[in-house]
């Protein structure tokens, strides 16, 4: 019978082969589990492709954002509210890849791995609400203030990481959802967080990178004189600055942002050390944070002529920010050169500061230099009455997009303040001068922020 | 409040805390079961009976633990005489009903035995001279303890320690097999909608029936009971489905499981006696011929396939009786096994399924037929260069037919892409995955599913529903448990008294397997769906007389 035992081996190698195959689905069930709950054919939560029941969304003055009233759910009571922050809850159908219907879709809807989508009583408990670290009508106000425009502010709070102010534009009231169809122009990208998901053309905001890569890699840069007499031929190509500036020092060129100096600037750090500042800067670097994970910018300068260099260093070239990133990046400036992770969920356990996700990427010195830089720009460039109290550092951006089109406009930076320690940024697409227009949204929301 | 809504009221908190910890209580009671139900089964094969000593001239002495004992120098004969004078197959010695035969497979060297050549086979008796090509030796009768053993095998009773100890566990294990079973009867009562009270006596017969059969095999048969806890610890999951997802089926249901039992009990009875086993083999080899051929004339098409016979008060599906006799087509003894080779029977029966499949068209139960003659016909030639090249032809044959035929090909095109057609070719199997997702590991408690509502939700997709209503964690208990049929199956083999029995296991087991590999794998999508059951867990009379049937012949085999 021990033949007979051998031959039994195709039996086992067909039991072996089930087991693979099961194996197979225990794996796509590990992985997908939660996206297959997700259909909205799923009875246990949906009703007519619509969910069933989800947790309460708050904001960080208790305000509902988003709840299920009577089987249906429900957005926040003000029109212009909700619409502000339909990015950040998310629609109804689901296309907000970053809004927290999809991203805490577990938690809202109780769903988890070990359970399904069973509940007590057909009932959700508390521990499925969310309070946010957004202040819903601090962000309406800067909805209201970007006027239409395509474009997002951000603000956060670069000592704990709360993100107090998150608004995307064009939206729309996911209350009564509009025919996004109709519309492709408006409503053009509407289902983007262009906050967190979009990267754009820096222009002169990339100053600041280039700026903290020349004061780590240059000894003397803070001494050394750079003349502008409104253009300057690298290679083949010129770059140019609108009026001449004359004779100017790293301080002075970064507040006029003279792009001649900066060309030369660049091409001083090289290829390398510009590469590894814009790295640690955020570009070229996801961000993950309670289930979010924004855009990449995008530096690449690794085989750059002179001229791109030149072109990189003042934020043109192939070069990309993500707003968020960006705004990060300022936080760490003012927080003496440690970068704190941004979150948008309110923080519910006893050691908040324990587990705050700190990094360092420029030493204090440099930061302090860059600081100081930024305050000097609104003082002597700005205007401090446009900002006054705000201890105002910032960098605007006027970013070239190509032919016939008006420039992206940009206005990043922080207060410099204990009491409202606040980094920030504007982007406003095809928004024209960064200094005029995007500065513009920053004075008005940045006002409202300190006055709350 | 009107105390109508009060009381209602309560009753509903009442049914939703019940849930609330049943629903942890069911996976871990499974376990247990299992754990309970495997080890007593893997344990008792590793006693193993010594019928006989074969003494050589030098004095070694060979014990004999078989009933068909392959002799030869070969490494997988059971009895290794190594001389290079004998063949690597030179003989069979075979023990029936008290008769020692020994049969020569055409070796070189032939046989003598006291000195007379044999021919091809010659009974013998304790202490003749058996010569293989020269070297001799002698049968000798076991030593009287082992005797013992010997009248404990052929049926009597005896109360050793270890017989109660077995007793008593397999009675603890029963208990608690009635207890999960009852829980789970309370679970359905206190789902979402509730369940119709005529489940309450299936229920109850169901609990009896275990009870009775339970103790019947205890007087009856020798050895372990657990196998067939087993299969009732599926067949009560198998009617608390259908309870969900079916209630006018449950009376069905039930008696199916009483007819299966009752064929578990006949086909046993034959098998006990390897001459009645034989005689069952042509019996089911008639039967099965009849049943094609009522299929072919009579086949109704109820969902997919023409597999149905409507006899006017009952429907069948005559294929699922055909598997059984199938497998006992396949089967031989060891020395006809290894003397005639011949498989002409067994190809032709198989031949004759086929191309009855292929006429009614049902693909699935084509791919399982195919599977078990493989492994068959694998056992019993040994000879893998023409199972490839069978493979490679069905193989052949299997594209022919799916490009041939539109709706088989139409299943194929949604294959590893369901998503994209979730709510067209690919409906079942998405609707599969979100239950499996809805249920997480401890599932939202019997009769609170929703794949309940869709067609064939008990039985292609009934493994959607397991993982929705009852947990990851029971359906893989249900899977472990066919896969032990498997493992069990193999684990008979090296041990059994007779090829017969060793090739009817692996056989159904392998049916069981494939079945179950086709329903599971194919309703979430990492094969192309097939509609087929996972035998005593679907919904089905005709499936679960067969699951029985498949299971006696396994059972035979211990």
């Amino acid at each position: 019978m021990k033949l007979l035992a051998i031959r039994t081996l195709v039996l086992i190698a067909l039991a072996l082969l089930f087991l693979a195959g099961f194996t197979v689905f225990v794996g796509r069930y590990l992985h997908s589990a939660a996206v297959w709950a997700q259909h909205p054919s799923n009875r246990h939560l949906y009703q007519s492709g619509r969910l069933k029941e989800t947790g309460t969304i708050y904001d960080r003055r208790g305000e509902i954002l988003l709840e299920t009233k009577d089987g249906v759910l429900t957005f926040h009571s003000e029109q212009s509210v909700r619409t502000a922050v339909m990015h950040v809850t998310g629609d109804r159908g689901g296309n907000v890849a970053t809004g927290m219907l999809k991203v805490m879709w577990e938690r809202l809807t109780g769903w988890n791995l070990l359970n399904g989508a069973y509940r007590y009583r057909d009932k959700l408990s508390a521990a499925n609400d969310l309070t946010l670290t957004l202040d819903a009508r601090l962000s309406a106000l800067a909805y209201k203030e970007l006027k239409g425009r395509k474009g997002a502010v951000g603000v956060y709070n670069y000592k704990t990481g709360e993100i107090i102010c998150m608004t995307s534009s064009p939206s729309f009231d996911p209350q009564n959802p509009p025919d996004i169809e109709a519309d492709p122009e408006r409503y053009e990208g509407v289902y983007l967080n262009r906050l967190l998901s979009a990267a754009y053309t820096p222009g002169s905001i990339f100053k600041v990178v280039t700026a903290a890569a020349a004061l780590e890699t240059i000894p003397d840069i803070e001494e050394r004189h750079y003349q502008c007499s409104g253009k300057i031929q690298i290679g083949a190509d010129t770059v140019t600055c609108l009026v001449p500036h004359g004779d100017v020092t790293l301080r002075d060129a970064l507040a006029h942002s003279c792009n001649v100096a900066f060309a030369q600037i660049a091409g001083e750090v090289g290829a390398d050390a510009l590469q590894h500042y814009a790295e640690l800067a955020g570009f070229n670097n996801r961000l993950t944070f309670d289930g979010i994970k924004t855009a990449a910018g995008k530096v690449d300068v690794k085989h750059a002529a002179p001229v791109e260099l030149a072109w990189a260093g003042i934020g043109q070239h192939t070069n990309t920010a993500n707003p968020l990133a960006y705004m990060v990046f300022m936080g760490a400036i003012a927080n003496g050169g440690l970068s704190v992770a941004p979150e948008i969920i309110a923080r519910e356990n006893m050691l908040p500061a324990m587990t705050k996700a700190e990094k360092r990427i420029l030493p204090t010195e440099t930061a302090e230099k860059l600081k100081e830089m930024l305050r000097n720009n609104t003082l002597a460039v700005y205007g401090e009455s446009r900002f006054s109290g705000l201890e105002l550092c910032a960098k605007s951006g006027t970013a070239e997009v190509g032919k016939g089109k008006e420039p992206h406009a940009w206005f990043a930076g922080f207060l410099d303040r204990e009491d409202f320690p606040y980094a920030f940024v504007v982007i406003i697409e095809n928004g024209g001068t960064g200094s005029r227009t995007a500065a513009a949204v920053a004075a008005g929301v940045l006002h409202a922020a300190v006055a709350r | 409040m009107s105390i109508n809504l009060f009381l209602s009221d309560l009753t509903a908190q009442a049914a939703s805390a019940y849930t609330l910890v049943a629903r942890w209580l069911f996976p871990l009671l499974a376990l247990v079961i299992l754990v309970r139900c495997l080890v007593p089964l893997i344990q008792e094969r590793s006693a193993n009976t010594v019928w006989g000593y074969l003494v050589l001239a030098n004095g070694t002495s060979i014990p004999v633990r078989n009933w068909e004992n392959l002799i030869g120098r070969g490494k997988y004969a059971d009895i290794v005489v190594n001389f290079p004078v004998v063949s690597r197959s030179h003989a069979v010695l075979t023990f029936r009903n008290g008769i020692w035969t020994i049969a020569d497979l055409g070796s070189k060297g032939g046989i003598t035995v006291n000195g007379v050549k044999v021919d091809k086979a010659q009974e013998i008796q304790f202490g003749d001279v058996i010569s293989l090509a020269g070297i001799e030796m002698a049968l000798v009768p076991q030593l009287q303890n082992e005797a013992s053993k010997f009248t404990d095998v052929a049926g009597g009773s005896s109360d050793t320690e270890g017989e109660k100890n077995s007793a008593l566990n397999s009675a603890v294990t029963l208990l608690l097999l009635f207890l999960f079973q009852v829980l789970a009867l309370v679970q359905l009562f206190a789902s979402r909608d509730g369940i119709t009270l005529a489940a309450l006596p299936v229920f109850g017969i169901y609990f009896l029936v275990e009870l009775l059969h339970y103790l019947l095999m205890r007087r009856l048969q020798s050895g372990n009971i657990e196998l067939e806890l087993l299969a009732y610890f599926l067949c009560g999951l198998n009617l608390a489905l259908v309870a969900s997802a079916a209630p006018s089926d449950l009376k069905k249901q039930l008696a199916a499981i009483l007819l299966g039992i009752a064929a578990y009990t006949v086909i046993t009875w034959f098998c006990r006696d390897l001459g009645r086993a034989r005689r069952l083999k042509y019996l089911a080899l008639g039967g099965g011929v009849l049943l094609l051929i009522l299929n072919l004339a009579f086949g109704e098409k109820i969902y997919g396939a023409r597999n149905w016979i409507n006899l006017g008060f009952i429907t069948f599906q005559p294929l699922e009786f055909v598997k059984i006799s199938f497998v006992l087509a396949g089967t031989a003894t060891l020395d006809r096994l290894l003397t005639t080779r011949n498989m002409t029977a067994f190809i032709a029966f198989a031949g004759a399924c086929m191309i009855t499949l292929a006429l009614i068209r049902d693909f699935g139960t084509a791919v399982v037929f195919f599977g078990a003659f493989l492994v068959i016909a694998f056992m019993y030639s040994g000879d893998l260069r023409t199972l490839f090249l069978v493979t490679a032809g069905a193989a052949f044959a299997g594209i022919a037919v799916v490009t041939f035929m539109p709706y088989i090909a139409m299943r194929f095109a949604a294959w590893g892409k369901v998503w994209q057609y979730a709510d067209s070719t690919g409906f079942q199997q998405t609707r599969t995955m979100i239950a499996a997702a809805s249920g997480g590991l401890f599932g939202v408690g019997g009769g609170n599913g929703y794949l309940k509502n869709i067609a064939a939700a008990d039985t292609d997709l009934v493994f959607g529903m397991l993982c929705e209503e009852w947990g990851l964690l029971v359906a893989l208990c249900v899977l472990l448990v066919i896969i032990f049929f498997v493992f069990y199956a193999v684990l008979l083999t090296k041990n059994s008294r007779s090829a017969f029995y060793a090739i009817a296991a692996c056989g159904a087991a392998t049916i069981f397997l494939l079945q179950t590999a086709l329903n599971v794998l194919g309703s979430v999508d990492v094969l192309p769906l097939t509609g087929l059951t996972i035998p005593f867990i679907s919904n089905g009379g005709s499936s679960m007389v067969a699951s029985w049937g498949l299971l006696a012949l396994i059972r035979s085999a211990a």
